[in-house]
């Protein structure tokens, strides 16, 4: 019995040192100041740059697909860039939409979280900003940058206590396309307006009915297999009857309206529409770059820029179909609200000085500098700002060009930073999902814009 | 334990006895009590509070039984909950006869032929459950799948079947993967098992008159007795295993979530939910009592045979 | 000599022709991932899929490859955490900047052959002990291995990552290979393979006066040795397959293990059949010609493993 005990006490005893002693070296190094380990800046002094003292030696950035920043190859020259100007070590990471939420809540449950982050507002502000994950940046934002940068893409960036989560890089009109050799081919052309890109309900409808008949099966999904892209079944819904989903506090979710009931149940009794919960927005995308559907509502000027990000050509599907970009279709001399993406960088709260400075300093360097010409033009969208440091910041590619003076003034607010967004998204697909299995659409969209509503009272 | 051993040990005896075997189980006690005890028994604890990713603004604290409670009136949870048990219930009998047929109808195959149809049925085991999950999406996809290309033209159906899109087939599609995936090393198992069947007896029951169907129900099988039993423990460990099949194929939806993924999607998809990571730790604790319950039964009915 | 083994019976021609039509149908879909990585994104995507490829390419293969890079080894500097003002590891890389698809390869293989390696040899020890010690409390400790066995390791999800993250482990692919060890169905296996140890040669060896190191190591492993090779094959392509441990405690590109890799390709803006079939198959084509030269030792492990069990 006492064999036992004493062997059961002296690895309890071993156990919890071996973890003490490991738990014990982490908290000493943590709170070291930084200032007082020269050897920090060893490995950088080679570089004709190195950081400050109290600046971190190197950083971690994540960044979502956001556009162009999702591929690497665009990317690196600007890091590479940026590493020999101020001898800051960047490991990049892209995380997948799919599965980018779980990876950094994952992290940032064991204090991973990485230094710098580039995504939307609905994650860095209403997610992780207003539960304390990030670091305030209204320091770095002063009065000309106030001026430079757009009101509203600040606004979306600032939480409703007035700290700055993310500094505005670029934002884009989200939109929806058609394959317009396809609708030539069934001869509904004289639906499409290519001066406006605007369209009423009828139009749109009787397109997806001559699409329908041409070509049969699907000409159109409203993808419902997750979260991924789910901006563009809302703004199809509610811009059908013209409806708001959130009211506009941004406190509280509005969607279950007569308006959003009865786009519901047009889509769903239109032969050629398919509720597909097989399909989130990236597959729908590729689907349509395939040419399999013939209109897709997950689009932006990224996507007519590079359909499929496949480096097959600006415009233009596989099989080399025109792609034409459209807004989405509204009830006759009612204007298109398109939706509204806002992208930036935040810094995450890693307790630690040195890495939010340098953290910051990233920041600095890709969003308030002459560098945020090229940052933006990664991205294949448009700069949150007319102005940085003096030299202005200005797209030069055509396409781009009339993509912002056709969808840019239709940009509907930002609404994605309403309480419990992340749970309200959730609630959205899970919604269409039930709605495509054929249950009543009134009671389906009663209880889960109560379920996002239960969400946004958190 | 000690106690039911025959042989009375000494005390100086017990004492070696106890100091080697807890030395020798030391090494492997580290890792087990490190990363799988102690774990749950955080688990257990974080069950019983409100603990959620966001403790910088919400503090944890404890709220007794709430959970588990909130936990019975969630409809999503309770689906979960009978999708697992689904998945078990039929996988684990349906592997079990299938490969026990395979074994049956090629043990007695000359030797290249038998290892030519082992390794067959052994390969989407060893391919990996992602390049798996991978290929088997793009079969069952709505628009360019195969399946759905074969079944058209074979005039089966007439419309493309949504097969991971519609409730009525995403779970029956998935446990079709996990199948495909679990009868590799049942079949290996049983194909062994069978060519050391007591030969003697089989003649002998011939001998009665015993035709094939009666020699193996009443020769055979009970001499197979272990490796079923075995044959069911990994089939049902494996049967938990189908997290990558859910988060690759369906994210849980078309009614295919499982406890296993809807525990992790708790934790890192309802981030906002008050107290997300006791409501995901405490569906971790009824998910692991009916498993506990679950693996005492096979054991009891093990030791029984 | 078995009775009635040749015997052609037409439920044997049936059930033959049977299994010929069920093996090609468990083949199809490895055919489909080796020949949709050879086809061009086209033919992949024509809704009238193409039995054999009209086209061989190995484009989807330079895709992949280009798509990211990674050095193809790196080294931590000891202790250098606790030096750097970033409170990371100082790294080396080794060798050149590779296509990150090898590094993931060489990542899953360092991973899947450290856990195998351990376990073998921390299990054997824990089951040798469990079948032959009867040291107190080994019934308590028996039943707690049983239960834990089937666990889902999304069950203690949460716990596991904050007590690796506290460990300095998380981003690390000791992070997917320790909890792998710790798993204890190898102890269980080991147990049953130890039982069949006879009791006679280990008390002669006590008599003769051996160490207890001495007798486990010089008698009973060489006569677990095929056990040991049974949960060898269990633990490599089980922790190959680990794809939930890995999606969690893995969070850099260069650490990525080869499934993680490929799952992280559908991203949301870009889902490229072609890219996802060559991921699928460099996954899948190296450990399939492991498992075919072994082949042998594979089935004869697994075998080992029931028969005993």
């Amino acid at each position: 019995m006492k064999v036992k005990k004493l062997l059961a006490g002296a690895l309890a005893v071993a156990m919890s040192l071996s973890l003490a002693a490991c738990g014990g070296g982490g908290d000493a190094a943590s709170s070291k100041p930084a200032a007082s380990t020269p050897a920090a800046s060893q490995p950088a002094a080679s570089t004709p740059a190195a950081p400050a003292d109290d600046v971190a030696d190197a950083i971690t950035v994540w960044v979502y697909p956001v556009g162009g920043w999702g591929d690497e190859a665009k990317v690196k020259p600007l890091i590479d860039k940026f590493t020999a100007d101020t001898g800051i070590k960047v490991s990049m990471e892209w995380l997948a939409y799919a599965d980018g939420d779980d990876k950094v809540n994952s992290a940032l449950t064991g204090n991973n979280a990485p230094d710098v982050i580039m995504e939307g507002p609905e994650r860095l502000v209403a997610n992780w900003g207003v539960n304390g994950h990030m670091v305030d940046l209204a320091d770095m934002i002063d009065a000309t940058d106030r001026q430079e940068i757009l009101p509203a893409a600040l606004a979306a960036g600032t939480s409703t206590d007035g700290k700055v989560y993310l500094y505005p890089m670029f934002n884009v009109a989200h939109c929806m396309a058609v394959n317009y050799t396809a609708v030539k081919e069934a001869g509904a052309e004289a639906n499409i307006n290519l001066d406006t890109r605007t369209w009423t309900v009828e139009q749109f409808d009787a397109t997806v009915k001559a699409l329908h008949d041409k070509f049969g099966g699907t000409v159109a999904a409203v993808f419902c297999g997750g979260q991924g892209g789910d901006q563009g079944t809302r703004e199809l819904i509610r811009n059908r009857y013209g409806t708001k989903l959130t009211n506009a506090e941004h406190t509280a979710y509005t969607w279950n309206t007569p308006e959003v009931i009865n786009a519901l149940t047009d889509l769903k009794n239109m032969p050629g529409i398919q509720f597909d919960a097989s399909l989130q927005g990236g597959d729908e995308i590729a689907k349509f770059y395939q040419g399999v559907l013939k209109m897709a509502f997950c689009w932006n000027a990224a996507q007519q820029l590079d359909p499929n990000s496949a480096g097959t050509g600006e415009g233009k599907t596989l099989t080399g179909d025109e792609i034409v970009y459209m807004c989405f279709p509204t009830q006759e001399g009612k204007n298109p609200e398109e939706g509204s993406g806002v992208w930036g960088l935040g810094a995450f709260d890693t307790g630690d000085a040195a890495r939010i400075a340098a953290a910051k300093q990233f920041i600095k360097y890709m969003c308030d500098s002459e560098n945020c010409s090229q940052a933006g033009d990664i991205s294949n969208f448009f700069s949150c700002r007319s102005m940085a440091e003096g030299v202005e910041i200005k797209s030069s590619n055509p396409l781009l060009v009339e993509y912002y003076g056709k969808m840019m003034p239709y940009m509907g607010e930002y609404y994605q930073i309403t309480n419990g967004w992340a749970g309200a998204r959730t609630e959205w697909w899970n919604m269409l999902q039930r709605v495509g299995a054929g249950d009543d659409i009134a009671a389906t969209v009663a209880k889960y814009e109560a379920n996002a509503n239960a969400a946004a009272a958190g | 334990m000690a106690n039911s051993s025959p042989l009375k040990m000494s005390r100086a005896l017990q004492r070696r006895e106890n100091i080697a075997g807890y030395l020798f189980m030391l090494p492997s006690l580290i890792f087990f009590i490190g990363f799988v005890v102690i774990p749950m028994v955080i688990c257990i604890g974080y069950g019983f509070t409100d603990a959620n990713m966001n403790s910088k603004t919400a503090a944890t604290t404890f709220v007794g039984l709430r959970n588990f409670i909130d936990l019975w009136q969630d409809t999503t949870f309770l689906l979960a909950l009978k999708n697992t048990f689904l998945i078990v219930v039929v996988s684990v009998p349906t592997v079990c006869l299938f490969s026990l047929w395979v074994g049956s109808a090629i043990y007695h195959l000359k030797g290249p032929v038998l290892s030519a149809f082992r390794c067959i049925f052994y390969l989407p085991v060893v391919t990996g459950s992602v390049a798996v999950t991978v290929v088997w999406k793009w079969m069952y996809d709505n628009y360019t799948g195969i399946l759905n290309y074969v079944l058209k033209g074979a005039g089966l159906i007439e419309e493309n079947i949504n097969f991971l899109g519609d409730e009525r087939f995403a779970l029956w599609c998935i446990i079709l993967i996990l199948f495909t995936t679990s009868v590799g090393q049942p079949i290996v198992l049983y194909v062994s098992a069978l060519g050391n069947v007591d030969t003697t007896l089989i003649e002998a029951a011939q001998v009665d008159g015993a035709n094939d169907i009666q020699v193996f129900w009443k020769v055979k099988w009970p001499q197979m007795m272990p490796t079923t039993l075995y044959i069911l423990v990994i089939t049902t460990i494996n049967s938990f295993q189908c997290f990558a099949l859910i988060q690759l194929l369906t994210q849980g939806g078309s009614g295919t979530n499982t406890v296993m993924y809807y525990i992790y999607y708790t934790a890192f998809k309802l981030t906002e939910q008050r107290g997300h990571f006791g409501y995901a730790n405490a569906m971790g604790v009824v998910l692991a009592i009916f498993i506990g319950i679950l693996s005492a039964i096979q054991f009891k009915l093990a030791k029984e045979k | 000599m078995k009775l009635g083994a040749k015997r052609t019976t037409p439920y044997r021609v049936v059930s033959i022709i049977v299994l010929v039509i069920l093996a090609l149908l468990f083949l199809f879909p490895l055919y489909w991932i080796v020949t949709g990585s050879m086809k061009p994104v086209t033919e992949i995507l024509n809704p009238e899929p193409s039995f054999f490829p009209k086209e061989f390419t190995m484009n989807n293969f330079d895709r992949l490859f280009a798509k990211r890079t990674a050095p193809l080894w790196e080294l931590a500097v000891p202790f250098s955490s606790q030096f750097s003002a970033s409170h990371r590891p100082t790294y080396f890389s080794v060798g050149p900047t590779v296509p990150a698809a090898f590094r993931w390869l060489i990542n899953t293989v360092f991973m899947a052959v450290a856990a195998m390696i351990i376990t073998c040899i921390t299990a054997s020890m824990a089951g040798y002990a469990l079948a032959k010690k009867r040291f107190r409390g080994r019934g308590i400790l028996f039943s707690l291995i049983v239960c834990a066995m089937a666990l889902p390791k999304q069950v203690i999800l949460i716990p596991l990552i904050k007590e690796i993250s506290a460990l300095f482990m998380w981003d690390n692919l000791w992070a997917v290979i320790v909890p792998t060890v710790g798993w204890p169905f190898g102890v269980f296996l080991m147990k049953q393979f130890s039982e069949s140890v006879p009791g006679e040669i280990l008390e002669a060896a006590r008599i003769d006066g051996a160490s207890e190191w001495f007798t486990f190591y010089n008698v009973v492993t060489p006569m677990i040795k095929p056990g040991i090779g049974a949960l060898a094959i269990f633990t490599f392509i089980n922790s190959w397959n680990d794809y939930f441990l890995q999606l969690i405690m893995l969070g850099s590109g260069s650490n990525y293990t080869i499934s993680l890799g490929i799952a992280t390709l559908q991203s949301e803006t870009s889902i490229d059949l072609g890219i996802l079939m060559a991921g699928a198959a460099l996954a899948a084509i190296p450990i399939i010609i492991v498992f075919l030269i072994f082949q042998k030792y594979f089935t004869q492990g697994i075998t080992m493993g029931a028969v005993k069990g």
